[in-house]
């Protein structure tokens, strides 16, 4: 209790403004300012280096080496720190302590390996030093081919980052790192809400991927994850440069598109003949199981087959419909219906700095055509940035962006009546032109009746597409400012406080006449406004210290506070008076709407100390306390500490000379989630209320939740441990970067499964434990490199697997179907019953018989993924190539169920379907039946015996009827299929204007051209659908991107 | 110089902090409350309670025809089937505000729902959880409590039977104002008819165990019957206990615009005979004339235009009649209409057929032929969707005066359970499941291939998978004690034997 005192005390605000004040007022003692010189050299050849920049470290001093390498300061501080800089050259740091002579050895920087990386909280460390598993991507490499969001760009280039890109327009990719969705944080500043569009690419100085528990810890609860950090351009130093980049891409290519069957059209059992569009009788029920197509008959007009269709004229006199040929207009829809997609991204920055700062200001544009008619996407955003040194020891630094991201139409996602896939791949057979379907509502009743084939499933896609609208348009403003002190040489304070607000307003439409499941739109509209406010500030303490040669010592204190408003409402209805007028105030019945309000509030402390002893061993030290409106007051605070360890062996012993690098690192850390719940976005989720229930004409209704929060939850919490090794071989020509991960979940919020007789179906209790390993390996390197010719070359892979290792609560060692033991991520799905030798069992009536439990089919992850990039260059030329995929793990393809189910599928064009349509029962599924003797199973369907002898099926059914009641699930392992697939991501042809052209002119400083490529080609086990989503529910097909990026910088 | 600077960032920090509040602020949900006035939990009941109209009932029991694929509910081979205890949790949320709020209404209400609910449950499974069950609301997670044991099914109804008893006993206008009520508007009197009458239907579909002196189900069926100013029963259609729907958003037919029924449901062969063989014009309500014989113009009042599918028949041979345009659908109302007909849990038609064979069984005195002639005739009233564009006032006599529908001797409870059968065409859920049952009446048709379960119609259901890892001893125990065959669907029980 007296800690928890001492503990609000200490945190509270008047605290932080005092130490603030005292900081700021304390005095640094003035002593005799002295002249101090030197020499710089070469680390490798010992020579002199001219024009190497000196820099006294919080002030304006500065000189520069003569041609022998030699410089010097006069009237410098004794205490002061010198700061050595050259292009090419590792910068060095020294503190005077005194000396009047100081010679420096500059190293030349190879690689990435004395590279600066960002850590938590935007701290910059060398790279050598970090203890953890971290990967930088360059800005310049999300320059030249575009994707929709900068992070798409990403996919297979960092070990351990999983980015799924969906082929459907304006959908998030998924971003999974370590198995988990990290944290996004911009310039230091967290982004808990971010969206992946609200960042322009060419922005973006770099991106680090902070990837696990130990490197986010500082981060706290919002941490636990890992984060991945942008941090954003600055003007260059020491000039004005105005850059324009520009790609465009045309979706010319299919990379992956549908295969469907051109030879039966709509119907059922062979038959076919349009009545009225209302489905039943002899319209066949909407399937694509009807007459097969283009079949001579020479009693009818055409020679052909002849029935009635939905455009078949009426006859004056009977009033009857006309049959027309039933042949196969329709054989190219799906080619004839999309439009060639574009994907435009121009930007343009001017930079310019000075002797005290600099300012850069950039405008972007991306558009996307969709491939759908009359979808696309805009993406804009202005950016101002700078930084300016007050004083020699007051520098600030800020930037601010608006983003807008607006779409007046987006195709919507997923199997249903709203996806175009759903109602032109599905659900049209080849005996409908999409063409004719152009004119879309029926001659007079236009705004009012949509023309189809079908009025009960499906809807035009034309209709769809120019009609059923889905608008977004949001707002985001974000921004950072900065404002860091230099009170010692030793000693510096940085106050940063950052904000990410957005508003967003989302509609949409639904016209007349549209078909839903279970709804005939009478003019549906819905409006949905949200807006979102968070503000970080953090107030950080730096102290640095040189004891002697052997020992440097960093210590940060802070102290954060962060802040999150969400709002939300929507308001609906689900008819228009005046058809078309989309607006809340033309509804037919009451509105119906809610509102909703979400507010968190963390406070913290933290600190960390590095230590670095011997020039090799690198230690370090991080905790922070959290304190968060997210968990009951009385138990609101928790203590995340992390440690690490790295020591660069090459710098302490003697290796063969092949090993021009050696580093070794281990890190641990423990971080919980700081709320009841795995939902960041819920911050009541710890308060058992109430749900709201249906209105009924009127009257409110509320209805008590079947999962009930158990008292004295605590957050779940995550140990981690990793270890890893970077090696450079041959002059760090080949580099290799192996981490080993291990991570304990334990205290996981559980909805533990309980009888639904007790009151409740499950209970939220801290329960399980659960195992994360994984390996992520990078191998990089330079394999190729002569005076004209180079090629780099960089290759990942890893994996990150999960599994059940203590199922606490439950008392046969069952969580569900899941045993201890089995990776977590093992698919259990309805199967037929099978032998124990895996042959389907078939019931007497010829069908597969289902199994009342659930079944084993696979694991959903892959077993690795792995991307691989290369540049090759050739004076002028550059040619970049990136690949990357995934092997193993499971993914479901409703795409390809549905094509079996439906008729479109080409696997169904047998004989059997043509005995089907003649009336016949021919099919025999291939399996046997149980001929004596039952199985006994226990609880979770494991047999415990077995007595059961079979016999082949031999029971002949009708094929039609055989697809539409199993969808042949059993014959296409029910559409299960293996992830596995390589696809060539991105390429990208480079020519870069010679430097003496350059040098003829004044205009540019450097210009460039580019022959670019996107998405171009895939290998895939899964037919049909692009594995690159990792899950397919009905996707888009999946286009090929090909286009030119011009690069000028003035 | 530095003193400006300093400022500054004093107050920038006292900006940045500013947004700082109490935690205590934190801890309310501001979006959704954490107690409730019971009147808001009974509204939510009774749309759970009382939306009753399943177009699966009308496939087990030979009224509907699937031809989408082979559905196991009409060949019969359904395995399990889920508990709905969730709804029994509401009704005891509500008792539980009803008890904080001092309205003792909503807890007799309560009492009511509950007995609807686990009689709902135990006529599909045999032996359930009851009387140990719904602990945990009470924050009790003992052992005992979150593994509930399994009641014997004949205390189950002892104690709904008493319950109900009570619920009617016990309801009064001194027990508060029933709020919120969109069933019978917070009339009690409605309230007592709907319990006691809803008591009458239990205590028939126990018409097996006339003998049984525990539960005394003759005596109990005479104390309400002999009783009227005590214990009120229905007396028209206005007193149903029903859901009306209504055109609104979440109010509307559950069927309304769905796509399965304007393309997928037909009427059954056997139920389109019975119907013509009776001429009895809900088939004109029921169900749509043939393609063909729209074709051929023939009237929408026209018996011969209408035929059925083979419920037993494999889907092969249904679709191939459908497509060849000798099938009826469903009636279009059921998908185009938003309003269509309310949700009967529980009818005054109903009454009068349970009257009438309570007469047969010899379990109270009256007049039979009065209680089955109202019974049709109000069953008719019910159905006759648009009043005289249906049938007229006379087509409901004429079709009672017909020597075909009249009671005769030694087929009267079977002539009852039809015409009971007949008038739950998409109506009161499972009902006629449960009453063919019981009496065998009327037949359902198993001649067809397409039969699953060995051409048998089950009698039961499985227990739900979530038993058998949650309370699996209890469950086993259970099993054992009723189904010496195991947990299989042709089991019999206790209230079957």
């Amino acid at each position: 209790m007296r800690k928890n005192v001492l503990f609000m005390i200490f945190s509270s605000i008047k605290f932080c403004l005092l130490l603030l004040f005292f900081l700021f007022t304390a005095t640094n003692s003035f002593a005799q300012n002295i002249t101090v010189k030197g020499q710089v050299l070469d680390g490798e050849t010992k020579t002199p280096i001219p024009a190497v920049n000196i820099l006294v470290k919080g002030t304006s001093l500065k000189a520069a080496t003569n041609a022998n390498g030699v410089y010097t300061l006069t009237n410098v501080d004794p205490k002061a720190v010198l700061v050595f800089t050259y292009i090419g050259y590792t910068p060095q740091e020294i503190s005077l302590h005194g000396q009047t002579q100081l010679n420096v050895i500059l190293n030349a920087d190879n690689g990435n390996l004395k590279e600066v990386v960002v850590t938590a909280l935007g701290i910059k460390k060398e790279k050598k030093s970090i203890g953890y598993a971290v990967q930088e991507v360059k800005g310049e490499t999300l320059e030249k081919v575009k994707s929709p969001t900068a992070i798409g760009a990403l996919a297979g280039k960092v070990a351990g980052l999983n980015i799924s890109n969906t082929t459907d327009l304006f959908q998030s990719p998924t971003i999974s790192l370590r198995g988990q969705t990290p944290l996004i944080v911009i310039d230091g500043i967290p982004d808990p809400t971010a969206d992946p569009y609200k960042i322009n690419a060419d922005d973006i100085e770099s991106i680090t991927v902070l990837k696990g528990t130990a490197a986010g810890a500082l981060y706290g609860s919002i941490g636990i994850n890992g984060a991945i950090m942008y941090t954003t351009k600055r003007g260059k130093k020491g000039k004005t440069s105005v850059e324009i980049n520009s790609s465009t891409m045309f979706q010319t290519g299919y990379t992956v598109v549908p295969k469907v069957q051109t030879q039966y059209g709509a119907g059922n059992n062979g038959k076919y003949a349009y009545v009225d569009g209302s489905g039943g009788g002899t319209e066949g029920g909407g399937w694509i199981w009807g007459p097969k197509l283009d079949q001579k008959d020479p009693s009818t007009p055409s020679g052909y087959y002849e029935t009635t269709q939905y455009n078949s004229p009426t006859d004056p006199v009977t009033g009857k419909l006309i049959p027309l040929p039933w042949i196969s207009r329709g054989k190219d829809n799906i080619k004839n219906f999309f439009r060639t997609g574009m994907l435009s991204s121009n930007s343009v920055s001017v930079s310019t700095s000075g002797e005290n700062g600099s300012f850069r200001i950039s405008a972007a544009n991306n558009y996307q055509k969709g491939t759908v008619p009359n979808t696309g996407v805009n993406n804009s955003s202005f950016s101002v940035s700078g930084n300016y040194a007050l004083s020699p020891k007051l520098t600030m630094d800020g930037r601010l962006t608006y983003n807008r991201e607006y779409a007046n139409n987006y195709p919507s996602t997923g199997y249903g009546p709203t996806n175009i896939l759903y109602n032109l791949l599905l659900w049209i057979g080849p005996d409908v032109d999409i063409r004719d379907l152009r004119n879309y509502w029926v001659k007079g009743k236009e705004g009012i009746q949509q023309r189809n084939y079908n009025l009960s499933w499906y809807n035009n896609p034309y209709f769809i597409a120019n009609e059923q609208l889905n608008g977004y348009r949001k707002d985001n403003t974000f921004g950072n400012f900065s404002l860091n002190y230099q009170i010692a040489p030793d000693f510096s304070a940085k106050l940063r406080s950052g904000f990410n607000q957005y508003g967003t307003d989302a509609d949409s439409r639904y016209p007349y006449s549209y078909i839903g499941y279970g709804t005939l739109s009478k003019g549906d509209y819905s409006y949905t406004k949200s807006s979102h406010f968070d503000i970080a500030t953090d107030l950080i303490l730096t102290y640095k210290h040189k004891f002697n040669d052997d020992f440097n010592l960093s210590v940060i204190g802070g102290a954060a506070n962060s802040y999150n408003n969400t709002k939300g409402m929507t308001t609906s209805t689900d008819g228009l008076n005046i058809p078309g007028f989309y607006n809340i105030a033309n509804s037919t019945n009451p509105l119906k709407g809610s509102n909703s309000l979400q507010e968190r509030q963390i406070n913290s402390l933290y600190t960390m100390a590095d230590l670095e002893a011997y020039r090799f061993l690198y230690l370090s030290f991080t905790g922070r306390r959290d304190q968060t409106s997210t968990l009951p007051v009385k138990n609101n605070a928790y203590f995340y500490p992390s440690g690490s360890l790295s020591a660069v062996l090459s710098d302490a012993l003697k290796l063969p000379e092949t090993i021009s690098f050696l580093k070794v690192r281990t890190s641990v850390a423990k971080v919980n989630s700081g709320a009841i719940t795995t939902d960041p976005n819920n911050f009541y989720a710890q308060i058992q209320t109430y749900n709201i229930g249906n209105k009924w004409n009127g009257n409110a209704s509320l209805s008590w939740p079947d999962s009930y929060k158990m008292p004295n939850l605590i957050p779940n919490t995550v140990m981690s441990w990793e270890s890893g090794m970077v090696v450079g071989l041959f002059k760090n020509r080949l580099n290799v970067d192996v981490t080993y991960f291990q991570n304990k979940e334990y205290n996981n919020f559980q909805l533990v499964p309980l009888s639904e007789t007790s009151g409740y179906t499950t209970l939220l209790q801290n329960a399980n434990v659960y195992q994360r390993k994984g390996w992520e390996f990078m191998v990089s390197g330079t394999p190729v490199k002569t005076s004209s010719f180079e090629w780099e070359s960089s290759f990942n892979f890893s994996n990150s697997h999960r599994w059940l290792k203590e199922a606490t609560l439950s008392t046969d060692g069952y969580i569900g179907n899941l045993k201890v033991g089995e990776r977590a991520d093992k698919i259990f799905t309805s199967l037929y019953q099978r032998t124990p030798d895996g042959q389907t069992i078939y019931g007497s009536n010829g069908m597969p018989l289902n199994d009342p439990y659930q079944r084993s089919i696979g694991y959903a992850d892959a077993n690795w993924i792995y991307g691989w990039q290369n540049t090759f260059k050739y004076k002028n030329i550059s040619l970049s190539i990136a690949v990357d995929g995934r092997i193993g793990g499971s993914i479901y393809s409703t795409t390809n169920y549905k094509m079996w189910w439906g008729g479109t599928a080409l696997g169904t064009v047998n004989q059997y379907r043509d005995d089907a349509n003649a009336g016949k029962s021919t099919y025999v599924g291939k399996g046997v039946i149980v001929t004596s003797g039952a199985a006994t199973y226990d609880n979770h369907g494991n047999i415990i015996s077995d007595t059961r002898q079979y016999a082949p099926n031999t029971t002949p059914v009708n094929y039609i009827a055989y697809n539409t009641g199993t969808g042949s699930s059993a014959e296409n392992n029910y559409f299960y299929y293996s992830g596995t697939y390589l696809k060539m991501r991105e390429v990208a042809l480079t020519y870069t204007l010679p430097q003496k052209w350059i040098k003829k002119q004044k205009v540019f400083q450097g210009a460039s051209v580019s022959l670019i490529g996107n998405n171009l080609f895939m290998l895939a086990k899964i037919p049909n659908v692009d594995p690159d989503a990792e899950s397919d529910n009905l996707q888009t097909p999946s286009m090929r991107s090909i286009g030119f990026n011009f690069n000028l910088k003035f | 110089m530095k003193k400006k600077y300093l400022f500054s960032i004093v107050f920038l920090v006292g900006i940045a902090l500013s947004s700082c509040k109490k935690f205590d602020y934190y801890q309310i949900n501001p979006n959704t409350p954490t107690q409730a006035d019971p009147s808001l939990e009974l509204a939510n009941i009774e749309q759970t309670a009382f939306a009753t109209i399943s177009t699966d009932a009308g496939l087990a029991t030979r009224q509907l025809v699937y031809t989408q694929s082979a559905s196991t509910t009409q060949y019969y081979g359904w395995q399990r089937a889920g508990f709905s205890y969730g709804n029994i949790s509401q009704v005891v949320k509500m008792e539980q505000e009803a008890v904080r709020t001092a309205k003792p209404n909503y807890k007799y209400l309560g009492k009511f729902f509950r007995s609807y609910y686990i009689v709902g449950i135990t006529l599909n499974f045999g032996d359930v959880p009851y009387s140990q069950a719904m602990q945990a609301l009470n924050n009790n997670f003992s052992d005992a409590a979150v593994r509930p044991v399994y009641d014997a099914q004949e205390d189950i109804y002892l104690q709904v039977l008493n319950d109900l008893k009570l619920a009617s006993d016990s309801l009064s206008a001194s027990g508060g104002i029933i709020n919120n009520d969109i069933i019978y508007n917070g009339d009690v009197t409605q309230w007592k008819k709907a319990i006691n009458t809803f008591s009458l239907r239990v205590l028939m579909s126990l018409s097996k165990k006339e003998a049984n002196t525990k539960l005394n189900i003759k005596q109990r069926f005479n104390d309400i019957v002999s009783n009227p100013a005590k214990y009120p029963l229905f007396t028209s259609n206005d007193d149903n206990a029903k859901l009306t729907y209504y055109d609104l958003v979440g109010n509307r037919y559950p069927y309304n615009n769905s796509n399965s029924l304007k393309t997928d449901y037909y009427l059954d062969d056997s139920f389109v005979k019975m119907l013509k063989g009776l001429k009895d014009p809900r088939l004109f309500v029921y169900g749509t004339p043939t393609p063909n014989a729209v074709a051929a113009g023939l009237s929408t009042k026209d018996f011969n235009a209408y035929a059925g599918l083979i419920g037993s028949a494999p889907v092969a041979d249904n679709v191939q009649k459908m497509t060849a345009g000798n099938a009826s659908a469903i009636n279009h109302r059921y998908a185009y209409d938003a309003v269509n007909e309310p949700s009967v849990a529980i009818g005054y038609p109903e009454l009068q057929f349970i009257l009438a064979e309570a007469v047969a069984r010899g379990w109270i005195a009256g007049d039979i032929n009065k209680f089955y002639t109202g019974g049709i005739r109000n069953a008719m009233l019910f159905s006759r969707y648009k009043g005289d564009a249906a049938y007229t006032l006379n087509d409901i006599e004429t079709y009672l005066n017909q020597q075909s529908v009249a009671l005769q001797a030694g087929t009267q409870v079977q002539q009852i359970l039809m015409q009971r059968y007949i008038n739950t065409f998409m109506n009161t859920g499972w009902q006629s499941f449960y009453e063919q049952r019981r009496t065998g009446f009327p037949t359902f048709e198993t001649a067809g291939s397409g039969m699953l379960n060995g051409g048998k119609i089950p009698t039961r259901w499985m227990y739900p998978t979530a038993e058998l890892n949650n309370n699996g001893v209890n469950v086993d125990n259970a099993i054992k004690r009723q189904y010496p065959g195991g947990d299989d669907i042709n089991g019999v029980m206790w209230l079957l034997q």
